[in-house]
């Protein structure tokens, strides 16, 4: 941004000659920004029940079906990712303008097309770790609760590694409904099994080392899937 | 060589199951000025006894009965003592040999354990009846050997408290003096952990003498004649594991056991006492119909049930049960054992089949004779336990051992901070080798569930280390 000494409007004499510019361009932006914000705040309240400082999880299914994706699609999560949602099928005001204003979407439209872009940006390997973890938290819904049952750790697992890693993720869910050691899984686990996909040759599982210090529970997957190979 | 050694039938092998010392012993001396000689014959020893250990301790047959099961392993083991020291010159590497192949076979029966904790029961509660005390402790060295084998040395733990409890309650020790050496022994392989329970068994029991002698001392005057109850105060923690229901005492008894329960309270506040009705016993003084005396020796439980019939010729089980509130599978039990037995059947049960259904009525057996005139019909005496009962002692084990697991774990690493997953399987391993052998992956689960709880985390770069959270 050029720097000028030209002015308008009062300025303070003591400030420095391009201050007045550059509080213009912050007033500028400052008034954009604030419109931005107002109508993210708009959109809330659009969705949100009278009253409450929270969209519902009905406010939640309308907002899907503007957005025209389904509300189990794995591009919701990665909107409550963005936002840093915390408790699932809600989300706050807060959460709601970190969210959209990352994304810079203000509109259902801008929303919308920003949802392909977010799509790439949780998909890179840097993001991802962080998302996969972020998807096993958000499912997380009594206080003290540090685990998730087999049924819905299948579900989480097909929704959110499925599109990357098919085979490995319907060998893996065929297994756990199967096996009977666990009847629940934890953090530990569940980033093992994102491990597993990336760094495990599959089908072969040629590198899969035991001394590597997989969690039993992978142990006892590939033993099974070795013993069905005969 | 190899071709003298495995002759068919004037080899090696042969030569061992028939003790042949002299011609072990030149081959002992022949072989060893050639390179190799020794170990070749050590290496058809060791096999040999493996195969014929193994085959011994996967035999069925020979499993039926624990102490013949014992005994033939002593027998193998003074066997091979014998040869090595008449034919191989008591040669170490010869004795190793032995031991370890003695250690691999004993570890294939998973009943080994509580079989020599049987066998240590029938020798201390009669099979050491007379015999000198330098016998005595010959044969309790010889159980310590084969203890020393045992890879599960917790599970003969849980055995032999089980079964030291049922002596001392029962008052069927042989010797006392057998029962301290033994536990003496066990303490100098084991260390004090392991026998601090089992000496605490002892301490109940004479501690429980002299509170009789108070109790008595206090109120003698006023019970009259003789000592009617006798009770053993058992402290919890040192003793088996028992449910703790307590079934309803003739009329007789629950005065007496107040009386003693307010005695002991007394002397001892902030305590609680509950009746161990499943572990007592009695005897009673039982006149027939047919006129016949006797005295009978049973447990408490059939003691309450006997006593209903003074008061009534015609009892139905529903009845009894509720009279008694004894749970139904320990009754059921009790009825047997007084109605169904022969020479034992005190009471007459209709119908007359084995089992007992809800409506089955019981009176006294009036035609009831006995050769003796004590009658013991009691079930007290240690056992080999039956499969539902192994199972749950296995259980209870497979739980013991957990948080034996986790706390080796956490020990080692608190003291290292750092530590990789193979280096702490082996540590883990190690540290409870005097217990029992630890299985990799419980191990494995046990660090997962420390991991869990936020007591370890995973390294971040390199996934096989652990790390210890403060």
């Amino acid at each position: 941004m050029p720097r000028t000494s030209s002015r308008k409007g009062p300025t303070n004499s003591s400030a420095s000659s391009n201050s007045s510019t550059v509080d213009l361009f912050r007033a500028a932006s400052g008034r954009a920004a604030s419109k931005e914000l107002e109508r993210i705040d708009q959109l809330f309240y659009s969705y949100s029940s009278d009253g409450s400082s929270m969209i519902d999880p009905e406010g939640i299914e309308s907002l899907c079906s503007d957005l025209e994706v389904d509300h189990t699609d794995v591009r919701i999560l990665m909107l409550a990712w963005k936002m840093q949602a915390e408790k699932q099928g809600y989300f706050t005001l807060d959460e709601w303008r970190r969210g959209l204003k990352a994304l810079r979407a203000d509109t259902i439209l801008k929303l919308k097309k920003a949802l392909v872009d977010l799509e790439k940006e949780v998909r890179r390997p840097s993001n991802f770790a962080d998302f996969y973890a972020y998807a096993f938290r958000y499912c997380l819904t009594e206080e003290k609760q540090k685990s998730i049952d087999i049924e819905s750790i299948c579900l989480l697992l097909d929704l959110v590694l499925g599109s990357q890693f098919r085979a490995q993720v319907d060998a893996l869910i065929q297994y756990l409904k199967i096996q009977s050691d666990y009847k629940v899984i934890n953090m530990d686990q569940w980033m093992g099994f994102y491990r597993f996909c990336n760094e495990v040759k599959f089908p072969d599982l040629s590198n899969y080392d035991p001394d590597q210090a997989w969690t039993l529970i992978l142990d006892n997957f590939v033993d099974w899937l070795k013993s069905k190979r005969g | 060589m190899l071709r003298l050694v495995h002759m068919e039938n004037s080899g090696l092998v042969k030569m061992l199951l028939d003790d042949k010392f002299e011609d072990l012993g030149r081959m002992y001396n022949l072989f060893r000025r050639v390179p190799n000689g020794l170990s070749t014959i050590r290496d058809v020893m060791t096999s040999h006894i493996r195969d014929t250990g193994k085959q011994l301790v996967t035999d069925p047959e020979k499993s039926k009965n624990p102490v013949e099961f014992v005994e033939s392993l002593l027998e193998k083991r003074d066997k091979y003592d014998k040869i090595i020291s008449l034919a191989f010159s008591n040669d170490k590497t010869f004795q190793n040999a032995l031991n370890s192949s003695f250690e691999y076979f004993i570890n294939l029966n998973p009943r080994s354990p509580e079989y020599i904790s049987l066998f240590v029961d029938d020798k201390l509660r009669k099979g050491l009846k007379g015999v000198k005390e330098e016998d005595i402790e010959t044969i309790l060295d010889k159980v310590m050997m084969l203890f020393r084998y045992l890879q599960e040395k917790d599970v003969f733990e849980k055995y032999y408290k089980q079964h030291l409890a049922k002596r001392l309650l029962s008052g069927k020790t042989v010797s006392d003096d057998a029962e301290r050496s033994l536990i003496v022994k066990l303490k100098t392989e084991c260390g004090y952990q392991f026998t601090s329970k089992l000496e605490g068994m002892f301490t109940d029991m004479k501690t429980s003498q002299d509170t009789m002698q108070g109790f008595y001392a206090a109120y003698g005057a006023e019970l009259g004649n003789g000592r009617t109850l006798v009770v053993q105060v058992l402290t919890t923690g040192s003793w088996p594991t028992q449910s703790s229901i307590t079934c309803n005492l003739p009329s007789e008894m629950s005065a007496l056991c107040e009386k003693f329960r307010s005695y002991y309270l007394g002397t001892h506040t902030g305590r609680r006492l509950s009746w161990q009705t499943n572990m007592g016993t009695a005897d009673l003084r039982a006149t027939f119909g047919n006129g016949q005396k006797y005295e009978l020796n049973v447990s408490t439980y059939q003691m309450c049930v006997l006593m209903l019939f003074n008061n009534a010729d015609y009892l139905s089980y529903r009845e009894i049960e509720q009279a008694t509130e004894i749970p139904p599978s320990d009754l059921k039990r009790c009825l047997q054992s007084l109605a169904c037995v022969k020479g034992k059947n005190v009471l007459r049960k209709e119908p007359m089949s084995k089992d007992i259904g809800e409506d089955d009525a019981f009176s006294v057996n009036d035609k009831f004779t006995s050769k003796l005139r004590k009658v013991k019909i009691g079930t007290v005496v240690a056992q080999k336990e039956s499969e539902p009962e192994k199972q749950e002692t296995r259980q209870r084990v497979e739980e013991d051992r957990k948080p034996q697991i986790e706390a080796a774990i956490v020990r080692i690493m608190k003291s290292r901070r750092v530590l990789d997953h193979n280096n702490i399987i082996a540590e883990v391993t190690k540290q409870l080798q005097s217990r029992f052998l630890a299985n990799p992956g419980e191990i494995k689960k046990r660090i997962e569930s420390l991991i869990e709880r936020d007591f370890l985390e995973r390294d971040n770069a390199d996934r096989r280390l652990y790390r210890y959270l403060a």
